[in-house]
């Protein structure tokens, strides 16, 4: 199998242990010799670097002197608590963390096939799906944290007599949320190296330059969109219609 | 009438000599059109036509809101992004099934 530099380097120090992990879960990695694949690494890596980066704006808070770090997560931050509180009103503060670390790591994931020699491992249908379902998760918990079980009475409409027929429309589309997030998230990021892979082998200088460019904007806009749909279901589950 | 009538029977009768066509039909086709992938080219231009034109209509209304009334321009970016990002995934659906189906 193909590997990237990381990848090679992950499954040289690390292949012994994953490989183990896997066996006891009774998964067989199609390479039993490099069992850490191409996104699982870019995606270590992604989760590494981003830990690097907190850590970094973590020990370096301050009041009366913000450094550059500082104002960068407080834009990040502002900008997403800004969104949600537009979106979900009130009591919006307690899922901007989950929100933030959200479109940080999908905007990282995305930017990062940019860079030669790493591949996006969101162009891998896996990690979107990855995101979606953690997204899915958060904001039906969320629902029942902030109504108890009545939030299971959401999904039978408005009316009694009418609960037969919303309870399978309302779950079909609900589990049609998590397919569209992942689609959407999967397509545009492949979509992009398509293009730019295509263009390369018909002009091999300048032209897939504008791609590239291409797929920076596109990785920003996905990136918010995912976290702009996952408040905008945030919101369905949240604040009900009272 | 007798003109058309007669015109019409003409026509049908040139069209008996079209009749040996139907001997072809029996034998497989021995390079086999990859009909799936010339229609897979169909679709996606038409999925791509009526997205642009969804596309176009949302980007209008939201030009013409925002000139109405300058000071919604936070409401009105949402919506139009958000409008814009769920007409694009309509797209791009289709653009996944050809890359799962055509070989």
């Amino acid at each position: 199998m193909e590997q990237l530099p990381f990848t090679a380097f992950l499954n040289k120090y690390f292949g012994g242990i994953a490989l183990a992990l896997l066996h006891a879960l009774h998964i067989r990695p199609t390479y039993p010799k490099t069992p850490i694949t191409n996104f699982v690494a870019m995606e270590i890596l992604v989760a590494v670097l981003l830990l690097i980066f907190f850590v970094l704006v973590r020990s370096r808070l301050s009041v009366e002197n913000p450094g550059g770090l500082q104002h960068v997560i407080e834009g990040l931050h502002g900008f997403i608590q800004n969104q949600s509180e537009e979106i979900i009103g009130h009591h919006s503060e307690r899922y901007t963390p989950f929100l933030v670390t959200l479109f940080s790591f999908i905007l990282l994931c995305n930017l990062l096939g940019v860079v030669p020699g790493f591949e996006s491992p969101t162009a891998n249908p896996a990690v979107p799906l990855g995101c979606a379902v953690v997204a899915f998760v958060y904001y039906n918990l969320q629902g029942f944290k902030a109504k108890g079980p009545g939030y299971a009475a959401d999904f039978l409409g408005p009316v009694w007599w009418l609960a037969w027929l919303m309870l399978p429309i309302e779950l079909i589309s609900h589990f049609a949320r998590m397919l569209s997030l992942t689609i959407r998230l999967f397509a545009n990021m492949f979509a992009g190296d398509m293009v730019t892979l295509v263009f390369f082998s018909l002009v091999p200088l300048g032209v897939p330059v504008l791609f590239l460019g291409l797929h920076i904007g596109v990785s920003l806009l996905q990136a918010y969109i995912f976290v702009l749909l996952t408040t905008v279901y945030l919101s369905g589950a949240v604040s009900a219609a009272h | 009438m007798r003109r058309t009538l007669s015109f019409i029977f003409m026509a049908l009768a040139i069209m008996c000599f079209a009749v040996p066509v139907l001997a072809q039909g029996g034998e497989a086709a021995s390079s086999a059109t990859n009909w799936v992938a010339i229609t897979s080219g169909f679709a996606m231009a038409i999925a791509s036509a009526v997205c642009g034109i969804g596309q176009s209509k949302a980007t209008a209304a939201a030009c013409e809101g925002l000139a109405r009334n300058p000071s919604a321009r936070a409401g009105i970016q949402l919506a139009l992004i958000l409008g814009l990002a769920l007409i694009e995934s309509l797209a791009l659906y289709t653009l996944v099934i050809i890359f799962a189906k055509v070989k």
